[in-house]
């Protein structure tokens, strides 16, 4: 923490010098109405408020530096109280003032280097990433979850059609899942009125570093990567149990230690363009499941529409785990689908599904946004979950909600 | 009219003339060359202004830097928005080949992720202008036949007007395209983008300057003759055979603003 800090503070002075400086940032608020209430959570109207500062300098030709951050306010406890600066984005909550990234980038002819607070982003396919290992999510809200940075290394080394890339990253980034006490950790009816308490230790988050590499080639009628990632899972196992008195279910998260074996691919054809990213996941971790996730995927643009469609899938290979937290396996054994359409430069709509394969689960997104001059935004969403309790989608059928959503871009 | 017909009405209308096909060919592939020879640089940078309007006269104003590195064939090109405020840091990296079409990616900051554009979603709109992603790709001399179609006047200069059909090599939504060349300076001023018989683009140049010795047209208008919408690109702070370094066009180099 004090070591970043000082890190910020050289590189706020650094970017202060620089001639080359542009920023980025914008205001939102944004309201969300489940129509229905929850066993555990009778709130039905939550609302957010992010406000959000992101600077670029290049001091000089080969060194690059980007800082940005959050200020965050929610109506249903789902932000820290604590005014001071968050650096690790570990706790259960969102943090009230967060650095949101903090890096320097040097670069000498075909080598570049990325070092602090990052987002870095593996795989091709667009609803599924099952290569994408260094991505934590903040799932306080399971089917709007936005990426997490995480801090650490990340060289690449670029030669014609080749990329070499690796990555370390000391310090654990865990994704952020849902609060206990609220909706998006479904309780049964049949345990209503028992409290569920995290019995999470803090100091049990795993200590040891994450590393990855990755081969991306470039050629002149498709793109790969082949990857391999040694670290842990960013989606724990859930070990639940009863304890004290008054009765309680006390949850405890455990984040496995998980290599995986990736590969993606795209490839343009004459119509459309396919997509497809597959990682087999092994685990030393006992109660860890291993797994292949795959996903295979088509895109077209046709005048003022993207359409994507695909299916996503799983097939596990050593099933060992008794409770996880898993939205990318829960998203798998699903046809998965997305389309886009501009109305005009102003306004777009925009539909998302996932459906399963049996039929126990699916959820449907539908967008609209609409611009007004240069700075304001207006987006309304509109998200159905159906589906069986036991199905991991089906599980949140509660949760349908209406989401309206006002930003201001400067 | 089918681009077979148009050639066979082409070869009518010179042995029609007593031209012969060949010396008109040859003419209109040398205007070519030299318009692109007096337009070559090491590099180039502006700040563009983008005006969008709609056929229903709404303007949306958007604003790019543009940055070359090469001369047409084997350049490569970063475009970065720089306004509206909410597609601030969105890039689109242009590798040109002389002997295909080019290679590109967009980067959208917003999700942290590249991606490239398939060849046959070229014909899109790139961002709510009325340019395509493949209007972006610098035309190559090389990469089209050309034909000299007759004298004509665009933007109040008298130029020449010149049929391009591109080559087998070059994937292009437009079936073919005719170009008008000033006389005086050899630069472009129209150019006309058909879909078989069915003109589907025009782009105007006009304000021309000479910067670096080279004649520029600082404003250019690209009108979709489909959806009754136009956009103008302004030029400012455009400059020639600034310093720029390789690495800063790369797929790695676009992620960072």
């Amino acid at each position: 923490m004090k070591t970043l800090l000082a890190l910020a503070l050289v590189l706020w002075s650094v970017t202060a010098a620089a001639q080359d400086v542009t920023q980025r940032g914008f205001i939102e608020g944004r309201a969300f109405v489940f129509p229905q209430d929850a066993v555990n959570d009778p709130t039905q109207a939550v609302g957010d408020f992010l406000a959000r500062e992101e600077v670029f300098a290049r001091p000089a030709p080969w060194l690059r530096v980007a800082g940005g951050i959050d200020l965050r306010a929610s109506t249903h406890d789902q932000v820290s109280d604590d005014w001071q600066p968050d650096v690790s984005d570990r706790g259960v909550r969102r943090p009230r003032l967060s650095i949101r990234r903090l890096s320097a980038t040097l670069t000498r002819d075909h080598v570049t280097l990325d070092l602090g607070k990052q987002f870095i982003r593996w795989g091709k396919a667009d609803i599924v990433n099952p290569t994408d290992r260094f991505a934590p999510r903040d799932f306080l809200n399971v089917v709007d979850a936005e990426f997490l940075a995480v801090t650490g290394a990340r060289a690449v080394v670029a030669a014609g059609a080749e990329a070499f890339e690796g990555v370390w990253v000391p310090r654990f980034t865990p994704s952020r899942i849902p609060l206990l006490d609220q909706r998006w950790t479904v309780v049964p009816t049949e345990a209503a009125g028992l409290h569920v308490v995290d019995a999470t230790d803090p100091n049990a988050l795993p200590r040891g570093s994450q590393t990855g590499f990755r081969w991306n080639h470039t050629g002149e009628g498709f793109e790969s990567s082949l990857s391999f990632y040694d670290g842990f899972n960013t989606l724990p196992n859930v070990d639940a149990h009863a304890a004290g008195f008054p009765p309680a279910i006390a949850v405890s998260r455990i984040y496995p230690a998980i290599r995986s074996y990736g590969a993606d691919a795209a490839v343009p054809l004459r119509w459309l363009t396919v997509k497809g990213e597959a990682s087999y996941f092994t685990s030393t971790t006992p109660g860890t499941d291993e797994y292949v996730l795959y996903v295979i995927q088509v895109e077209r643009q046709t005048g003022e529409w993207l359409l994507v469609g695909g299916y996503a899938g799983e097939v596990v290979t050593n099933q060992r785990a008794a409770l996880t937290f898993a939205p990318d396996r829960g998203l798998t054994r699903s046809l998965v689908g997305r389309a886009s359409y501009t109305i005009d430069p102003a306004r777009s709509v925009a539909f998302e599904t996932a459906v399963r394969q049996n039929g126990d689960g699916a959820y449907a997104k539908a967008e609209y946004s609409q611009a007004h001059g240069a700075h304001w935004r207006f987006t309304a969403t509109g998200t159905l979950i159906r589906g069986n309790p036991a199905d991991f989608l089906g599980q949140y059928r509660r949760n349908s909600h209406a989401a309206l959503a006002l930003r201001y871009s400067f | 009219m089918s681009r077979r017909f148009s050639v066979v009405l082409a070869c009518l209308t010179c042995a029609l003339l007593g031209a012969p096909l060949s010396a008109l060919v040859d003419d209109a592939r040398q205007i070519v060359v030299e318009s692109q020879r007096r337009t070559e640089a090491e590099s180039q940078r502006y700040e563009g202004l983008l005006q969008v309007l709609s056929a229903k006269g709404k303007i949306a104003d958007k604003r790019w830097t543009f940055e070359r590195l090469g001369s047409h064939g084997r350049s490569k090109a970063v475009l970065r928005f720089t306004a509206p405020a909410e597609v601030k840091g969105v890039a689109l990296l242009i590798v040109n080949h002389p002997e295909r079409s080019s290679d590109q990616w967009m980067w959208t900051p917003g999700i942290e992720r590249d991606r490239r554009i398939a060849l046959q979603d070229r014909s899109q709109r790139f961002f709510g202008t009325d340019f395509s992603f493949e209007d972006l790709e610098e035309r190559d001399v090389d990469q089209y036949d050309y034909t000299l179609i007759g004298d004509d006047a665009a933007g109040g200069a008298a130029c020449w007007k010149i049929g391009s059909v591109p080559k087998r090599t070059k994937v292009s939504q437009y079936t073919r395209s005719i170009v008008w060349i000033r006389k005086d300076t050899y630069a472009l001023a129209r150019v006309e983008n058909y879909v078989n018989d069915q003109v589907v683009r025009r782009l105007e140049y006009s304000n021309f300057e000479k910067v670096h010795d080279i004649w520029t047209a600082r404003q250019l208008e690209m009108a979709d003759l489909r959806r009754g919408s136009r956009t103008r690109l302004t030029l400012d702070k455009l400059a020639y055979d600034v310093p720029l370094k390789d690495d800063d066009f790369t797929l790695q180099a676009i992620r960072r603003p």
